[in-house]
């Protein structure tokens, strides 16, 4: 059925199209928040919700070590129990999957590890709500 | 010959030795360089040493707790500690070495499993996996299985838990988390399904838990063992008042007997305490080495991890799992003795993690309501079971002690209620 398969390569341009746009605007976003990032400093915003932000908008591109790095900058900075460490926990493991893909022994403990401690300072966190 | 005897008799008897030689065979095989090797088989003989030394810190509490208690009371009571359980096996029933290599089959078993079934998992929480090899081997042992068999049933049973309850609590696990490459692995899973059972049934269209605000009075329980002792201390000390002066100062000798309750509490959270330091020490080489290992060889596995990777979606949830937990394990306290089993006391190490991550499971399924009350009968369940094994401990000469993870409980009652009793048959 020639007819059918027309239509399907249709479709699937058409979502190739969607995906795109998509991606087009959550970097715009990702920009817009960087931005608002380096004037929070000056202007006294609350820069967590902007971590958190681009954490999540840099997950969705799975752009994932820059996903880490804004998730971990806001525990850093706040270790108040919430997305960033749920993010962060996923994000860990799709590392650790592809460090093993990879064979990159190293690569698998350091992912490992850092979801230990991640999970050390959550049961901190937990206490310290009590 | 006499030098093979004396490496027989007065080396391979010592346990810290063996475990050491088993330690360093791993990090030759994993081809590490020597100096690794040398400095990680040391640290692991150093833990068992450190384990030891905590597990006679806590018998020593026990001991006194238990004769001030039945004098006091006319009866037992027990404290449920499983670090208790897994220290007098290792130190006074010598069981270390079984412990240790039944420790690495359920390992392997977990990856044979993994690999060849449905279940993908793999069971990444260590300390868990040491609790469930002191229980199968215990009751292998007392089950009438020795050597390579007692090594293999304990593996197999011990790998089958390793997979199963990452399984079946995977459906509650995908809703809490939203997805399906993380699972829970967690040796306390039966009680959170019983408590989600009750949960669901009690919790119809009740709000989330995560919608209280809660007070932040509890500041003082923030603390693991401080939260051990808030229990102990008045607990030691109330018996010791109704054990009375005369026979308390038999045992505290020149302290006041009350004094003496209290330091002896103290004394019992210090073994806790030292006790879980020797165990990290001991699985510090060869967990990551497994990790590693397993998850090469099932590529497509799921990590089964700590209970506290679900701490951060449903904080308040945890908060209110611990209170409601505590109160069932308290009415069951009182209760179960009237019915002819043990006095148990509340183990507040696991109301906090074994009732936290309940109380996840139970908001998922049924809101507050069903934290409330699936709470109070989690509480319950988790102390019931660990009291049917009360008599179980006290016949292999265990003291004042019984197990507290439900799973590894589950293990201890299957093969006392269904192996032994298949293998008396053969005997």
């Amino acid at each position: 059925m020639p007819l059918f398969k027309r239509k399907k390569k249709e479709n699937d341009s058409k979502t190739e199209m969607q995906q795109q746009v998509k991606k087009e605007h959550l970097t715009e976003q990702i920009e817009n928040y960087k931005t608002k990032l380096q004037n929070a400093e000056s202007e006294g915003v609350d820069q967590i919700h902007i971590l958190n932000m681009l954490g999540s908008l840099y997950f969705e591109i799975e752009n994932y070590d820059q996903a880490i790095k804004y998730y971990e900058a806001s525990i850093e900075e706040n270790k108040a129990l919430g997305k960033a460490f749920t993010d962060l926990i996923k994000l860990y493991n799709i590392k650790r999957k592809e460090a093993t893909k990879e064979n990159d022994k190293e690569k698998v403990q350091l992912y490992l590890q850092k979801s230990d401690d991640l999970m050390k300072l959550t049961k901190d966190s937990i206490r310290g709500r009590i | 010959m006499a030098i093979i005897d004396f490496i027989i008799n007065s080396i391979l008897t010592q346990a810290s030795i063996t475990i050491a030689l088993i330690a360093f065979a791993g990090l030759l095989l994993q081809r590490k360089p020597f100096g690794e090797v040398m400095s990680g088989s040391f640290k692991t003989m150093l833990g068992f040493l450190v384990l030891s030394a905590g597990s006679s810190i806590i018998v020593g509490s026990l001991l006194y707790f238990g004769d001030i208690f039945s004098e006091g009371f006319g009866m037992e009571g027990i404290v449920p500690s499983i670090e208790a359980i897994n220290g007098q096996a290792m130190n006074d029933l010598g069981l270390a070495n079984q412990i240790a290599l039944t420790f690495l089959a359920i390992f392997i078993f977990n990856i044979i499993l993994a690999r060849f079934t449905k279940w993908k998992y793999i069971f990444l929480t260590g300390q868990a996996i040491l609790w469930m090899a002191t229980m199968t081997t215990v009751f292998g042992s007392a089950a009438g299985f020795s050597g390579i068999s007692l090594i293999i049933v304990g593996g197999l049973v011990g790998g089958f838990f390793a997979v199963a309850m990452p399984a079946i609590a995977q459906p509650i696990v995908r809703k809490i988390t939203g997805t399906d490459d993380i699972a829970l692995g967690h040796f306390c899973t039966i009680g959170y399904l019983f408590a989600a059972g009750i949960s669901k049934v009690a919790g119809k269209n009740s709000g989330s838990t995560e919608n209280i605000k809660f007070p932040k009075g509890l500041g003082f329980l923030s603390d693991t063992y401080l939260s051990v002792a808030f229990v102990m201390v008045p607990l030691y000390m109330v018996t010791a008042l109704f054990a009375g002066a005369e026979f308390g100062s038999e045992l505290s000798g020149d302290v006041n007997y009350v004094v003496f309750a209290f330091l002896q509490a103290v004394q019992f959270v210090v073994g806790v305490y030292v006790l879980l330091s020797g165990v990290r020490l001991l699985l510090a080489e060869i967990v990551p080495a497994f990790r590693g290992i397993a998850l090469k060889v099932v590529p497509d596995a799921k990590p089964a991890l700590d209970c506290p990777v679900l701490f951060p979606y449903a904080p308040n949830a945890v908060t209110a799992g611990f209170v409601t937990t505590t109160i069932g394990t308290v009415i069951a306290m009182f209760v179960l003795p009237w019915f002819g089993l043990a006095m148990i006391l509340p183990g507040m190490l696991t109301n906090f993690f074994a009732g936290g991550t309940a109380g996840i499971f139970m908001n998922a399924v049924g809101g507050k309501r069903g934290v409330l009350i699936g709470g109070i009968a989690h509480g319950f369940f988790i102390t019931l079971l660990p009291a049917l094994l009360v008599p179980h401990f006290n016949n292999l000469g265990f003291i004042n002690t019984t197990a507290t993870d439900v799973d590894t409980v589950a293990a201890g009652l299957f093969f006392e209620w269904l192996i032994h009793p298949i293998m008396n048959l053969f005997a």
